[in-house]
């Protein structure tokens, strides 16, 4: 038995762990969590009209994440059937210079050997893990969620980097 | 020759203190039971005051501490037995700037001298600090600047503090060639001056080894190219490899192109680049700034007026983070005292206890204004630092209304009028186990970092908060409020159209003073529980302009579609019809 606020975490968890993956098809899995009519989505205030566009976004151009949950609340609108959750927490990137598919910009052959680029899915390179960013995250969720149906129920999502720490070589 | 020989010393002299503008000059009496050392030593150990450069003057030691601050602290030492003597300190010559803290003559003259080569030596056009072959510039040469290999170490630093408090110096490429450098040793402190150096060109030197170059691993994130040609480390093998790794954002080597800028560019960075607003629509964006800063108004002065905003559903809650930001994060707060608000907390992720859960949730006015009671009074500083705050808005169509997330900070200035920690105490008896940890001797008062989210239903000028979502956590400078290079802060501010930074435009405070509705609709809690906030709020106003009972407010409503417009017609058209009894 799982209290409400556990399976939203749950919820949230499943959400950020969608995001950190590398695999294009474990990230399109947000897709199922999304509202397919409408689903508002900001990210570092910039609006996104489709979440798909977010996505393909998120896997071409922002390199492997990894988020953790440090807080979490929510609140159930009555009449509405949905609810408003908001999480802060934190996140960090690949700063090896690899991309989610493993490539760099080394250009090859440049650096004498090429074993830097493209070593393969067998010999895959560990990511090297910059120092944390905060993170504050707002979902608006279909209250059904609470009895763990995680289908389409998320409307909008609204993230934003709180805090920046000045050694990543990231550029917000 | 004895006087350049005097200058060349005192590049020395100064590139150890050019940061020491401060010293003050000090004498020591009653030592002369010991050596030197043994006093110098002794000061340091006792009054953790160091005193530098230390000489023998007759019966005084005399010698230089850091500021006026340490002299004057110096000075309670005043008595303290050393070697069998009491000690006297004296205050011999307060230095503000280096010329009067030596008496040597000439220390202000060699940093005139560097200055004005510093400049010579800077192209505003390229943002070029060409500092090659210092050896033979014929002015550093005939000054004796270069007279000794010492000097010449100690000379590099001095240059270096001198362009780093030259504020127009505005430097992306450094030459360096020619300059018979073994390792980088000596110029480390490049990396300091100019962290976002674009351009390096240590060619035509010595260095043979990537261990010297180590100290600058991490360092220059922003190198573009560097020239390292004629140099004995260009032959190792791992040369590529090595450089590659210590400059993770080189993309030039020796003139070959090592990286593809665009991949680079798109590996390092995140393509939604933060702003500090987002509004879905232009309205949203003026009503939003004018709702956080009335708000935060009324939160900073007065809070109980805030509760015309709140209904009998509306949910407030607070969550502390209590996660402790990076300390590479500009001034973050790495020993957040957040007591005030823990035994208030309601974050999910902490707490097992459903009864916690929701004892710690607060709905309908009476418990939002006990809550309210027990947080700290705050001072948010909307107005004056527009820039460390960030809003947005959007919109949310099953209320019909939106939501506004803010992220800032405030500061807290004084303890809250209610102590939770003793509401709580009175309550259960398991909280007694906290007493002691809990003292309020631990909880200071200090800067807090939040993100505060409200749902906002707004209906003709009335606005309820159907929700307030409250997250604390420790101070850390926004994400968005970086300064820039190119636009320093006080012309951000000065730019017209910085939404926050207007005086608000007073169209939400009537609402706000006015949103303490006449009379609150009496409503089956069981019907009231189903109903939205929107309704609700169409419901008091045909009540109150209608003067009817709520069943037929009710009735009127739903024969009405819930829409407010409708209803009043339909009210106005049949009000004939209606039976006394329906009237209150």
């Amino acid at each position: 038995m799982s209290s409400q606020s556990q399976v939203l975490e749950n919820f949230v968890k499943r959400l950020l762990a969608s995001l950190d993956e590398t695999n294009p098809q474990e990230l399109a899995k947000v897709l199922q969590l999304v509202n397919p009519t409408s689903c508002k989505i900001i990210v570092n205030s910039t609006p996104f009209a489709q979440p798909g566009a977010f996505l393909e976004l998120w896997q071409s151009s922002v390199v492997q994440t990894q988020h953790v949950i440090t807080g979490m609340d929510y609140h159930v609108i009555p009449g509405t059937g949905t609810l408003i959750c908001s999480m802060s927490g934190k996140v960090r990137f690949d700063e090896s210079g690899r991309d989610k598919t493993g490539m760099d910009a080394v250009v090859p052959g440049a650096a004498g050997n090429t074993g830097t680029t493209g070593a393969g899915p067998s010999a895959k390179p560990r990511p090297l893990w910059g120092p944390y960013f905060g993170v504050s995250l707002q979902l608006v969720l279909d209250d059904r969620v609470l009895a763990n149906d995680f289908n389409a129920v998320m409307s909008s999502l609204n993230y934003t980097m709180v805090y920046a720490p000045d050694d990543s070589l990231m550029d917000l | 020759m004895n006087g350049t020989f005097q200058v060349a010393n005192n590049v020395g002299f100064m590139a150890q203190q050019a940061a020491l503008q401060n010293r003050v000059k000090v004498g020591v009496r009653g030592w002369q039971n010991a050596t030197k050392q043994d006093l110098i030593n002794f000061v340091s150990r006792k009054t953790r005051i160091a005193i530098c450069d230390s000489y023998v003057e007759g019966e005084l030691v005399v010698g230089y501490v850091n500021s006026r601050q340490d002299a004057s602290s110096l000075l309670n030492w005043n008595g303290v037995r050393f070697a069998g003597n009491a000690l006297r300190f004296e205050i011999i010559a307060e230095g503000n700037g280096m010329s009067n803290i030596s008496g040597i003559p000439g220390t202000s003259n060699t940093i005139q001298l560097l200055k004005s080569f510093l400049f010579r030596r800077y192209n505003v056009q390229t943002r070029m600090l060409d500092l090659g072959n210092l050896k033979n510039d014929p002015e550093l040469m005939s000054n004796g600047l270069f007279s000794s290999t010492s000097t010449q170490s100690k000379m590099f630093p001095a240059l270096m503090k001198l362009a780093s408090r030259e504020s127009q110096l505005v430097v992306e490429s450094v030459n360096l060639s020619n300059n018979s450098l073994r390792d980088v040793n000596g110029i480390s402190s490049l990396a300091q001056t100019f962290p976002r150096l674009k351009n390096l060109c240590l060619a035509n030197n010595q260095i043979s080894r990537f261990r010297s170059l180590e100290v600058w691993k991490g360092k220059f994130k922003e190198l573009r190219e560097l020239l390292m040609a004629n140099n004995p480390v260009v032959t190792d093998p791992m040369y590529k490899t090595e450089i590659l790794r210590l400059f993770p954002k080189l993309v030039v080597l020796d003139s070959i192109l090592l990286r593809d800028e665009a991949k680079l560019q798109s590996v390092y960075s995140i393509p939604t680049k933060i702003q500090q607003f987002f509004f879905e629509t232009n309205e949203l964006g003026q009503s939003s700034i004018d709702f956080v800063s009335n708000f935060l108004n009324l939160w900073d002065s007065d809070r109980a007026q805030l509760m015309g905003l709140y209904t009998p559903q509306s949910q407030f809650s607070v969550s502390v983070d209590s996660s402790v930001p990076s300390s590479s994060v500009p001034n973050a707060d790495q020993n957040p005292s957040l007591s005030f608000y823990l035994s208030l907390s309601r974050n999910l992720t902490k707490i097992s206890s459903e009864k916690t859960k929701l004892m710690r949730l607060a709905t309908g006015q009476e418990a939002i204004d006990r809550l309210f009671r027990s947080l700290p009074k705050t001072k948010h500083l909307l107005q004056e630092q527009p820039l460390n705050y960030s809003v947005e808005a959007w919109s949310y169509p099953q209320v019909q209304g939106f939501i506004i997330s803010l992220h800032g900070f405030f500061d807290e200035i004084e303890k809250p009028e209610l102590d939770a920690n003793k509401a709580v105490s009175s309550t259960a008896g398991r909280s007694r186990r906290f007493n002691h940890s809990h003292s309020n001797t631990t909880s200071k008062l200090g800067k807090k970092s939040f993100d505060r989210t409200w749902i906002i239903v707004p209906n003709q000028g009335h606005v309820v908060i159907a929700s307030d979502l409250l997250t604390v956590r420790p101070y850390a400078d926004g994400s968005w409020s970086k300064p820039t290079d190119t636009l320093p802060t006080s012309t951000l501010q000065a730019m017209p159209g910085q939404p926050a930074s207007e005086t608000p435009a007073p169209t939400l405070t009537p609402s706000v003073a006015s949103g303490v509705p006449t009379s609150q609709i009496q409503l089956p809690p069981e019907i009231q529980a189903k109903m939205t906030p929107l309704q609700l709020d169409i419901l008091n106003r045909l009540h109150n302009q209608t003067k009817l009972n709520a069943e037929y407010t009710y009735m009127l409503a739903e024969q009405s579609g819930w829409n407010f417009d409708v209803a009043i017609k339909g009210f106005q058209n049949s009000v004939q019809n209606i039976p006394q009894g329906a009237f209150l």
